[in-house]
């Protein structure tokens, strides 16, 4: 019995040896042995920076030993949870365009305007800026490429349906909404309805509301309200798009619109910067009929990310000058050779890579077109709230594109849910 | 007791695992539906409000009912065809039955993102496998992921699909429980084969009928993968294919009311307690 117990003691000693063994539990024990270098560990996702720019930034600062991981997956939820747990976070963090979220909780981030963000501001478009900015006027987010948007449109469909097909001609007809919507009709009417003027009604409503000056929210944190005249404009719209019958009701990111996009039956979409790479990989076979040009009703922005560095980070300093160095215009201009990221640093519009012309677009240098977007979009405030109330609404105009709801009985109904949302 | 330590701390892993990663998680949860929470932040009190909330919230509402329709469009048809290739699988004339109850099997463990995406191709409005097969018939095109129902459809078909095998090699196990010997004398006191069926089979396999059909509530109360993959976090065109998981995970993760989220989860618990009790009488019920 006795020799039992012991063979038993033994194999759980063992097991929890290999267990010890296996997973070391006493990490940085060779931070003393190291000659006193900085760790920075880094998080991203794939494609927002570019992996050489991160090799290249070792090598620039020797005295730093720069930790990058590509979080995979849903990188905000990781995010969230990492946060929630007040354990293993990065020093440094990239946030993409739900930086908002994050305001109420600024406290766990540096401010970088104490780390001397203040001296490169006007090296970057003040819109931009602006967003990485809490209410209270505390710097979170460092500005990394944006998202300028314009009109997507096929010129060769357009001159069939007689539009104008030069971009600059296009431009100046087809300047708001309305003359939009008219050529659309064209479009229609021309093709019998086999083409369509746009992809879907939240591409509409998302634009039109992207080019004002206002969203949901003041910057105190209240309510405009559904009956701010840019909402229920973007909203009417939306819903008159789909009256006429301009919409193919093929969403972003499915099967179905990369072929709707590759087989013709789309004409044109008001879309970012970013979309010029997602258009050429779903229509490879429309290459070179495709042009951009300054959207209807304005210039907007879509999307573009930020670089943050977490309160609990020891280095901040450190990491500050990493951020700095990765996101300098000439880095920023690097990486949109590489990766397609739109610079936020103006000072580098001016230069040939962004005037280089595509075969894509019918050999048009695409490129100005954004630019000139870039340092027009209107400097908007989101307010934290702002997903969840934009996700209601544009969830209830699917509800009238692709269900055929009453856009009357839809409207008093949004209100009320959004309402309902705000009291929570 | 303390003789037998080194035994107890053998078995020990279990009930810590157990405490760290179901106790515990279980009575936070509970602690969490009286609080407003973001994730990040500080927890405040909420009393009652999250659970008020939830009650006149017409999508929690939406999202039962969507729930319970997906049930019964994807159970009754799955537990029917289950039956059905269970009973073939049983029958003697059949060759390479290893093969087939390991084809049977094989959709359970096929990976649930891997099928909603083949679903969704065939299914999708524009150039969907079944619309290309109804407009080369001549038939008109279903907007599957448009129409309320066809999202349910596609859903349920999904979740038919997967867990039909799984369901009929349960069965097959309950049939060749039964005696031979029990059918041996039906059949000399002059018994047909359907006789032997509903007065043999099925009375000895209610208990397994019970099991599958309890498994398959809780199952089908807890779907999720599923129609986030098909049709999105939202639940596609008119929430259709808004599930009580998926608006869980919704409220909890993207809009970040955890302490909401926790609610609805403690919500679906009793909803769930409740119908498999409904159900057990149900089935139990039959023999009387």
């Amino acid at each position: 019995m006795i020799r039992r117990k012991r063979t038993c003691w033994t194999a759980i000693l063992l097991v929890c040896v290999m267990l010890v063994s296996g997973c070391s539990i006493w990490p940085g024990q060779n931070d003393s042995s190291s000659n006193k270098k900085v760790t920075l560990t880094l998080w991203y996702w794939n494609r927002s920076i570019d992996d050489k720019l991160i090799a290249k930034a070792k090598e620039k600062f020797p005295n730093i030993e720069l930790t990058a991981q590509k979080i995979g997956g849903d990188f905000k939820a990781k995010l969230k949870t990492t946060l929630a747990a007040r354990s293993g976070e990065p020093d440094i963090v990239a946030l993409n365009d739900w930086i908002m979220e994050l305001f109420p909780s600024e406290d766990r981030f540096y401010n970088l305007y104490d780390l001397g963000a203040g001296d490169v501001e006007d090296q970057y478009l003040a819109w931009k800026w602006k967003q990485g900015v809490t209410p209270d006027g505390q710097m979170i987010g460092f500005p990394m490429d944006t998202g300028p948007t314009a009109l997507f449109y096929r010129a060769d469909l357009f001159k069939e349906a007689g539009l104008p097909s030069e971009p600059e001609e296009v431009a100046r007809q087809i300047n708001n909404w309305n003359a939009y919507s008219a050529a659309g009709e064209k479009i229609k009417e021309k093709f019998g309805g086999k083409v369509f003027l746009t992809d879907n009604i939240g591409t509409v409503y998302n634009q039109e509301l992207s080019q004002g000056t206002e969203r949901y929210f003041r910057p105190d944190g209240s309510f405009i309200g559904m009956d701010s005249p840019l909402v229920k404009q973007s909203w009417d719209t939306a819903v008159s798009f789909k009256q006429k019958g301009l919409l193919a009701n093929a969403d972003g990111w499915t099967p179905g619109w990369n072929a709707a996009m590759n087989n013709g039956e789309i004409a044109s979409f008001v879309g970012a910067v970013w979309m010029k790479q997602v258009l050429q990989e779903a229509a490879p076979d429309t290459s070179g009929k495709w042009r951009v040009t300054r959207a209807p009703g304005g210039d907007g922005n879509n999307g573009g990310s930020f670089l943050s560095i977490l309160k609990s980070s020891k280095h901040p300093k450190e990491a500050f000058e990493v951020i700095q160095w990765l996101q300098s215009p000439d880095n920023q201009l690097e990486q949109y050779k590489t990766l397609n990221l739109f610079p936020s640093a103006p000072g580098v519009f001016d230069t040939p890579a962004i005037k280089e012309e595509e075969p894509f677009f019918g050999g048009q240098a695409t490129g100005p077109v954004f630019a000139e977007s870039a340092q027009h979009v209107p400097e908007a405030f989101f307010g934290e709230r702002y997903p969840s109330v934009h996700n209601i609404i544009t969830r209830r105009l699917n509800d009238i594109a692709k269900q055929n709801a009453n856009p009357e009985q839809v409207w008093p109904d949004t209100v009320h849910r959004v309402e309902r949302e705000l009291q929570r | 007791m303390w003789e037998h330590r080194a035994l107890y701390v053998a078995i020990s892993p279990f009930y810590i695992l157990f405490a760290v990663f179901g106790l515990f998680p279980i009575g936070f949860s509970l602690y969490l539906a009286f609080h407003k929470w973001d994730g990040i932040g500080v927890m405040t009190y909420n009393g009652l409000n999250n659970f008020k909330y939830m009650l006149t919230d017409a999508e929690f509402w939406q999202a039962v009912g969507n729930t319970f329709m997906i049930w019964i469009y994807s159970t009754i048809p799955m537990l029917f065809f289950a039956l059905i290739i269970a009973f073939l699988l049983h029958a003697p004339f059949v060759k390479f039955r290893t093969l087939f109850r390991v084809g049977y099997f094989l959709p359970n463990v096929t990976s649930i993102v891997a099928v909603a995406i083949i679903f969704g191709a065939l299914f999708a409005n524009n150039y969907g496998f079944l619309n290309y097969l109804l407009q080369s018939v001549g038939l008109p095109v279903v907007e599957w992921l448009n129409a309320p129902w066809g999202i349910k459809v596609a859903i349920s078909s999904m979740v038919v699909w997967r867990w039909t095998g799984y369901n009929a090699v349960i069965y097959l196990a309950g049939l060749q429980s039964i005696p031979q010997t029990l059918y041996e004398a039906a059949k000399i006191d002059g018994a047909s084969g359907i006789q032997s069926f509903f007065r043999i089979t099925i009375p000895m396999l209610r208990p397994v009928i019970l099991f599958t059909v309890i498994t398959s509530t809780i199952g089908g109360m807890q779907l999720f993968t599923e129609p986030q993959i098909l049709v999105g976090n939202d639940g596609g065109a008119g929430a259709a294919g808004m599930t009580i998981v998926l608006y869980l995970y919704r409220e909890s993760f993207i809009n970040n009311y955890f302490g909401y989220g926790a609610a609805v989860g403690w919500g679906m618990f009793l909803i769930i307690a409740l119908f498999s009790i409904v159900n057990w009488k149900l089935v139990q019920g039959k023999s009387s």
